[in-house]
């Protein structure tokens, strides 16, 4: 005991701690906090610190508070916590850890909610992998990587018909709060439990309220999707250093699959509060504000995150990692800075309107806003033959409609190409948690578009689509499961087609006005 | 004036300290005139890392109690040898909290073999 020791004792303690000294091992370089506030602290020394490494900070009571360096000056470093601020003093000793910041990867996450650390957050025991994932990487290489080719189906016909989604992609979802772009995201997770993809989910909640990612989690559960699925989960109240991390270190997650030669899907949930964290821990840094108060480096902030998803090539195990980054627009404006920035980084973008949510079209994509610019060459045959025109025929419908409000003596065809847009329209409104299967989208597509609904009135196309699937599921089973496959493409001299135009046209005599 | 840096301040002084020639006066009256006599302490510490450079090496010893010749003897031959240092200067202080062992820091660097941080360490990593 303490008490116990005389100063002869000390001494010879003294002594043989001397001669004990491992030199190498514990001789450190150590630093020390000139001032702390807001989630940073000021470093005086420690010149060896590299970017983003990892500085541990001696606490009030002797416990150590971890950080993470950002700003490297001449005279002193920016550093970020990453736990709170509150047992940070001025004058306290700072070491470097040695490392920079990493996070444990592996099937051991799949079915977690975790913080960007790794550390569970669902109650459930320690996660323990066998491997952990550098938070912040370097994007596959060009040789590494291989065209997209292969689809990415999220269950949504207005996205898998009009602008599909391959694997290795990165489609950004943007819209006004309350247009349902989470829902998109989430019908394309549970669409990869439904049609059994074996696509492992990512989702990444960057500030949103808590509340909404416990109802996810139930969804999820409810969907039996979580087994497949990490969700990295940041609330309103954590440090924007968190906040910031989020995305890099799911993406870390998500890599592992990739490299592993399995597919994964990630969702950054959003992009606009990433950003919004950013500049806050930039502007506590003091670095000087460029447009909108953003940093200037708040393009490579993003493009370096998304450039991580990628297709890779056979040699490296032709693995997959598809981004569906999300940006909250105000009032619709997509020419502000960070969804400008990301609309030039993505690979398409699926614009969501308010006006159509508003008019009872969900989900809200806007046709003539909406593109994928990579996703042709992975939609599936059977899909592409019935959706090529699709989009066509809604923009020309839209723009029909609005010239046909100043005038209602139209020509035949003008009539008849309104009508047929409507009944698309009306078509491709989905409920959320009910993703369509390929079978499905092709013939509810086909059977609308090659007029065999054209007598059914618009308000009934939903009924007259449910009863074709159901005939179609009930009378032509295999079939159908065969065209699921997706490898058939629908012409009119297709077998298939000649099954969903009889089957159509028989239902809709029972709806018809 | 660009305002000069710490390091830039610390590494000029140093050298004229090397040199044996006495600049303290000056150094405080260019803090003074610039209004950064709060950064004074850094200061300090950066010119002990900048002298260290130079082999001049000035030390904080702290022990539980007072370090015996012999124990001083040992700690100058192990700075020496293990800090490139050709001069060794230190200052030494006695806390009673590190309960034994000894820590030594030096010019931006530390040696903590004390009992006290090494019980820290066991109470954190909960054994």
């Amino acid at each position: 005991m303490a008490t116990d020791l005389s100063i002869s004792e000390l001494s010879k303690d003294l002594r043989d701690a001397i001669e004990k000294l491992d030199v190498a091992g514990d001789i450190e370089t150590v630093g020390i906090v000139t001032r702390v506030g807001d989630g940073v602290a000021w470093v005086h020394g420690l010149r060896s610190a590299g970017y983003s490494e990892v500085l541990l900070i001696e606490g009030a009571n002797g416990e150590t508070v971890e950080a993470f360096a950002l700003n490297l000056n001449e005279d002193e470093i920016g550093a970020v916590l990453l736990g709170s601020d509150e047992s940070v003093h001025a004058g306290a000793k700072v070491t470097l850890k040695g490392t920079i910041l990493d996070v444990p990867v592996g099937p051991e996450l799949l079915g977690r909610v975790v913080d960007p650390l790794g550390n569970p957050l669902d109650g459930g025991p320690a996660i323990k992998t066998t491997q952990r994932g550098l938070i912040e990487r370097e994007a596959v290489g060009v040789i590494g990587r291989k065209h997209v080719h292969e689809p990415m189906m999220t269950g949504i016909m207005s996205i898998d018909a009009m602008f599909p989604i391959g694997r290795g992609q990165r489609e950004l979802i943007i819209g006004d709060r309350q247009t349902g772009k989470t829902a998109i995201a989430i019908d394309t997770m549970i669409n990869q439990g439904r049609q059994k993809t074996g696509v492992v989910n990512v989702y990444v909640a960057i500030g949103q309220k808590l509340s909404k990612i416990a109802r996810l989690v139930e969804r999820l559960k409810e969907e039996r999707v979580i087994e497949q699925t990490i969700i990295v989960a940041t609330g309103p109240s954590d440090p924007a250093s968190l906040l910031y991390l989020a995305p890099y270190s799911a993406t870390a997650m998500g890599e592992y699959f990739r490299d592993n030669a399995q597919h994964a899907l990630i969702i950054y949930d959003d992009l606009t509060k990433h950003a919004v964290a950013y500049r806050q821990m930039s502007l506590l840094l003091r670095r000087p504000p460029g447009r909108e108060a953003f940093p200037g480096d708040v393009f490579y902030l993003h493009s370096r995150l998304l450039e991580r998803s990628a297709k890779l090539t056979d040699e490296l195990g032709a693995g997959s990692l598809t981004a569906l980054p999300i940006i909250e627009t105000q009032a619709g404006d997509i020419s502000a800075y960070v969804p400008t920035n990301v609309i030039s980084i993505t690979d398409g973008q699926i614009f969501l309107e308010t006006d159509l949510f508003n008019q009872g079209i969900r989900p809200a994509i806007s046709a003539g806003l909406s593109v994928s610019r990579v996703g042709g060459d992975a939609q599936t045959k059977s899909v592409k033959s019935v959706g090529s025109h699709l989009k066509l025929g809604l923009s020309q419908y839209r723009e029909l409609a609005s010239f046909a409000q100043f005038g209602s003596d139209l020509d035949e065809a003008t009539k008849s190409q309104i009508e047929k847009g409507q009944r698309l329209t009306e078509l491709l409104k989905q409920h959320q948690y009910q993703p369509a299967s390929i079978w499905e989208q092709v013939a509810s597509i086909y059977a609308v578009s090659e007029g065999a609904f054209d007598a059914v009135p618009v308000s009934k196309i939903k009924d007259a689509q449910f009863a074709l699937l159901t005939r179609l599921w009930t009378d032509h089973k295999k079939d159908m499961q065969e065209l699921t496959k997706g490898n058939e493409k629908i012409s009119s001299d297709s077998k298939y087609a000649k099954l969903i135009l009889d089957a159509a046209k028989s239902v809709a005599k029972g709806l018809e006005e | 004036m660009a305002k000069l840096s710490r390091r830039k301040i610390a590494d000029v002084w140093a050298g004229e300290i090397a040199a044996g020639r006495d600049i303290t006066h000056q150094v405080a009256a260019y803090l003074v005139d610039e209004r950064r006599t709060g950064e004074a302490d850094l200061i300090m510490r950066d010119t002990e890392v900048a002298l260290a450079r130079r082999g001049i090496l000035v030390a904080d010893i702290t022990s539980a109690s007072q370090l015996t010749s012999e124990t001083r003897h040992a700690l100058e031959k192990f700075l020496s040898t293990n800090m490139d240092a050709e001069q060794v200067a230190y200052r030494e202080h006695t806390d009673p909290h590190v309960i034994g062992g000894v820590r030594i820091e030096a010019a931006g660097t530390q040696l903590d073999a004390t009992l006290r941080t090494r019980l820290n360490q066991l109470k954190a990593s909960k054994i």
